[in-house]
């Protein structure tokens, strides 16, 4: 049993490190929101950089219009969706909503899950198999090593 | 003149595979050595013909011979000597050329290294696969491709390469590190393949290239590392990896690479993973093919579409033939690739690297998913969405911490089995560190979820490097009584392969770490000013001291001097700016960046003085960013000393078996005397 | 399992082979070419109301009922000064027909008004011109950049999207082909 102190009580210092970091503490901050939104809104001009990273005219203009949004009090589905409408599904740049978009979310997962399984079948099909045995031969060769060594 | 020189050399080039080819089909079958020695000649005469090529490129743009129509794409007279000489890699026919050249190179080593290998078919049929390689890039050069093409009327001046392409001395490296790297692992690839071939897949191929696939690789992830360097200091948008597609491809081999390197190890150890290894070096080698097609054929919008082509279809098609020759081949081969040996216990390096293999699969996948749904999604329903970094993030991002995980508890892990107490006992103060490390990062404030695991993982991970360390050192010191800088110094000659793989590793935890602290919310500002104006941003104060221009035939540029201090401590002055091309409209900014052990203070001018005397300076502050450069330094060091030859006692010395210590040493080992642990990790 | 190998090698090429269709239509298309759509094609305009340089304001009221064409640009772009000739040559042509009118839209200004009118009388811009602070119309009509033009049925409808420099040829073709006047 002392054997697992060590253990436990480092399993107590993980679980209080990630418990502080998920505690929920209040709202997120408008700053936050809207940082968020704009980490979600392609830049409509650039080549595939988010309105958080890019400085185009057209990503500022997004950004001060998703600020005035939330002090109007959308939420942030509103204002993803208010933006889909006006710009099309590629301004996001994660694909939304059904059908084929799912894929792309649910495909890597079904590769791991096979996968693992896989391997896990695989494992434990060869501790079922019975582990070799050594031939005569091979017993009389360890005999002769150890002789050698004395 | 030089046209026809030229594309003569590439027709040589093209005709010496051809002779290869057939030379060493005819020697393999009627088993003539003559035959075969001339095949293998074939590849040095390759690298020949496409140095005579690339040198004749490269005094076109030299002097300004713009009767050549890629001379004049890419070159002007005011073009710099040094971006004239990168016009060589600047586009496409030209990165074709020098992907001929590179090849060439690894053909001719090849040759080389075998060159008393020449009977042996394992030998021959890799020389044959990769001159099939080599002959499908110069016919591309014959056909769609041609760099040599001409012009019927002479322009006076050429268009100059891109503004972004001269802007900046990385262009000198980033793309012929990158291309060394994609080259490479046609090595592997050809001995993969002559394997499935022959039948001969054992180890041998595996021995036979390690070196040349770590030097691939590590040409590969210094490839990397530069472009998100170039990404960062040059191309002004703040950030090192925008999830671009072309970024991607060059990811998507690294990825695949790096599981084949690791799980070689267990092939070489215990037979096993035959199939893993032959599909991963196989995937790897269609992934650089891919990323070619991704990067060159303007299929997907991409930062590094400068110039679309009609190379698409012959691309995709030599790829198909590639993946349906490689796929072919194992279907055939089927069971008889099963290796004898089997997995002990899941608690093994085995699984270990079976798992790996799995996760870096899994994670390749994800990143070839997202690069080409925005196409399938077209396909299928014909409007387009976008796949950016909030789903490589958010699906990569577990992935990567159980890479971490992995990378801390699998040097821990013996072959064959262990029991889970001694693996308990082992891990059980990098794990510590680990945990501790974690809570001190909370506390200090840090509240991503992702991002304070990946710290305790990069935390236990580098412990168990430093532990691994110390018991070589450990080992050492108390057989031969060596001093601890001696001790470890010898530890790691004798087993550079072993110690460099875990500075390699050392390095991914810095990147590791750099990755998980950039996704907490930096800082991101615009602030306008008039000169001798100051405003503080996160604790450094910026003052605008000034603008000033500089022309040259070049290009003109308007700088902005901003001086950073932080308390009372002068930073030094910064110079973001905007330069203006003669054949772009459009300005290319140059941030200026002050790099800091913790914070890089990251300035660019987003417009120069209106009216007013104002500027506006986009200021971020990123975090720990330099650790990037340090990590991917610290990795292509490990690659240097894996690579490195064994140095210290050589395995096969027959030594006294009680030596001049009394310490028993078998010969054939190599490892230290004494600590059963760090012989286990050998 | 008999010939494991043989199984996920038969897998993986089937998923190859369905990517490699799919690569193999795209090749042909242009990536650009998607761009040349906008979704608000067939919609009705998004509402505006503008200041212009004249003093007065613009609405998307004052679209009914006349063909229009909108055209966003700003004075530092080039490929704006380039298309500006022909902007004039179809506001020339049209000039006397009263259901065809031109909005100019100064997208993304960075100098003032008074700035702007100069130009646009320096160089012969007689249309409307309305400036769009804080850039509301411009991300309202879903624009990427400038220039962009719309050409807007009297009815209020989006018909067609222009993206990049336009010509007069262009524009007349459009309208002819929507049913309006021809010049």
């Amino acid at each position: 049993m002392r054997k697992w102190w060590a253990w436990i009580a480092l399993g107590v210092v993980v679980v209080v490190a990630l418990a502080i970091v998920v505690w929920p503490h209040g709202e997120q901050s408008a700053a936050a929101r809207a940082h968020n939104l704009e980490t979600q809104l392609k830049c409509p001009e650039c080549e595939g950089l988010s309105v958080a990273d890019s400085n185009a005219p057209t990503s500022l203009a997004i950004r001060a219009d998703i600020k005035k949004r939330i002090r109007q009090g959308q939420n942030d589905d509103v204002i993803r969706q208010a933006y889909v409408d006006r710009y099309g599904e590629q301004i996001l740049l994660q694909p939304q909503g059904s059908g084929i978009s799912l894929l792309v979310w649910v495909l890597p997962v079904v590769v791991l899950v096979v996968g693992a399984f896989g391997i896990g079948f695989v494992l434990a099909r060869n501790r079922r198999a019975p582990m070799l045995h050594a031939s005569e031969a091979d017993e009389q060769l360890v005999e002769r090593a150890r002789e050698q060594q004395q | 003149m030089r046209a026809a020189l030229g594309y003569g050399a590439v027709a040589f080039g093209a005709a010496a595979s051809l002779v290869g080819i057939t030379s060493l089909l005819l020697g393999l079958q009627v088993r003539d050595p003559f035959m075969l020695r001339l095949g293998r000649r074939c590849m040095y005469v390759v690298l020949l013909a496409a140095l005579l090529a690339a040198a004749v490129m490269e005094s076109a743009l030299l002097s300004h011979d713009f009767s050549l129509k890629y001379v004049a794409e890419n070159s002007a007279i005011a073009t710099p000597p040094l971006f004239r000489f990168t016009g060589l890699w600047a586009a496409l026919e030209g990165s074709i050329l020098l992907w001929a050249v590179i090849l060439g190179g690894y053909l001719s080593f090849v040759a080389f290294k075998f060159r008393k290998r020449g009977n042996d078919a394992l030998v021959a049929v890799a020389c044959i696969t990769g001159l099939v390689v080599a002959l499908f890039f110069f016919a591309l050069m014959l056909g769609p491709a041609n760099p040599f093409r001409e012009l019927s009327t002479v322009p006076l001046d050429g268009r100059g390469p891109n503004p972004l392409l001269q802007n900046h001395i990385l262009m000198a490296f980033h793309p012929p590190i990158l291309y060394i790297g994609y080259v490479g692992f046609t090595v592997p690839f050809m001995f993969g393949i002559a394997a499935l071939v022959t039948g001969r897949f054992g180890e041998g191929w595996l021995e036979d290239t390690r070196r040349a696939t770590l030097f691939a690789w590590g040409f590969l992830t210094v490839g990397i590392i530069l472009g998100a360097w170039w990404s960062y200091e040059v191309l002004g948008w703040g950030g090192f990896w925008a999830w671009d597609p072309v970024e991607n491809a060059s990811l998507l081999p690294w990825l695949t690479g790096t599981a084949f390197i690791h799980s070689v190890i267990v092939q070489e150890r215990r037979g096993m993973l035959r199939v893993w290894n032959l599909s991963l070096v196989i995937a790897t080698f269609c992934l650089t093919i891919l990323g070619t097609f991704l990067t060159r054929s303007g299929v997907i919008d991409s930062v590094h579409a400068f110039s679309k082509s009609d190379i698409g279809p012959w691309l995709l098609t030599f790829l198909f033939a590639i993946m349906a020759t490689g796929i072919g081949l194992v279907f055939w081969r089927g069971d008889a690739l099963r290796s004898p040996g089997k997995i002990d216990s899941a608690v093994s390096r085995e699984s270990a690297f079976l798992a790996n293999n799995l996760l870096f699969s899994a994670l390749a996948f994800v990143v070839l998913l997202g690069t080409v749904f925005p196409l399938i999604a077209e396909a299928v329903r014909g409007s387009r969405l976008s796949v950016g970094e909030p789903y490589f993030d958010r699906m990569g991002t577990p992935i990567g911490l159980a890479l971490l995980f992995l990378m801390a508890v699998a040097p821990a892990l013996p072959w064959r089995a262990t029991s889970g107490e001694a693996l308990r006992n082992r891990m059980v103060v990098p794990a510590w560190i680990g945990g501790l490390t974690m809570l001190v990062t909370v506390l200090l404030g840090a509240r991503g979820l992702a991002e304070v695991i990946a710290y305790g993982l990069g935390a236990f991970a580098a412990a168990g490097i430093v532990r691994q360390f110390y018991l070589g050192a450990r080992g050492r010191r108390r057989a031969l009584g060596e001093s601890p800088g001696l001790a470890l110094g010898r530890a790691t000659r004798a087993n550079p392969r072993l110690y460099g793989g875990l500075v390699v590793h050392l390095g991914v935890v810095m990147i590791a770490v750099v990755l998980a602290a950039s996704s907490a919310y930096g800082v991101n500002r615009e602030v306008h000013l008039t000169k001798g104006q100051s405003t503080t941003v996160n604790g450094y104060t910026l003052t605008y001291l000034g603008s000033y221009s500089t022309r040259s035939a070049q290009k003109n540029a308007t700088h902005a001097r901003v001086r950073i201090t932080k308390g009372d401590r002068d930073l030094g002055v910064y110079t973001p700016m905007i330069s203006t091309f003669p054949n772009s409209t459009d300005g290319i900014g140059t941030p200026s960046v002050r790099t800091g052990v913790v914070d890089d203070v990251y300035l660019t001018l987003v417009s120069g003085a209106d009216d007013k005397g104002r500027v506006t300076i986009g200021v971020r502050v990123n975090t720990m960013i330099v650790w990037l450069w340090i990590g991917g330094a610290v990795m292509a060091l490990g690659t240097i000393l894996a690579i490195a030859p064994r140095l210290g006692r050589k395995p096969r010395e027959k030594v006294d078996p009680a030596g001049p210590d009394g310490v028993v040493d078998t010969p054939g080992t190599d490892v230290q005397p004494s600590g059963s642990e760090a012989g286990v990790m050998a | 399992m008999k010939h494991p190998a043989r199984w996920i090698a038969g897998g993986v090429a089937l998923v190859v082979v369905v990517l490699g269709v799919i690569l193999a239509v795209n090749v042909g298309s242009d990536a650009e070419s998607g761009v040349q759509n906008s979704p608000l094609q067939n919609k009705a305009a998004p509402a505006f109301d503008l200041p212009t340089l004249a003093g007065a304001r613009v609405t998307d009221a004052d679209l009914q009922g006349k063909w229009t064409v909108i055209n966003f640009w700003n004075t530092w772009c080039v490929p704006c000064q380039q298309e500006l000739p022909e902007l004039k040559k179809f506001v020339k042509a049209h000039a006397g027909d009263d259901t065809v009118q031109t909005i100019g839209i100064v997208r993304d200004p960075q100098e003032p008004a008074s700035v702007i009118r100069k130009y646009a009388d320096a160089t012969g811009m007689n249309w409307t011109i309305a400036l769009d602070p804080g850039s509301k119309a411009a991300l309202d009509f879903a624009t990427r950049g400038q220039p962009e033009s719309f050409l807007v049925a009297p009815n209020g409808e989006v018909l067609v999207y222009f993206y990049g420099p336009v010509t007069a040829s262009v524009l007349d073709r459009a309208l002819a082909a929507a049913g309006g006047p021809t010049s």
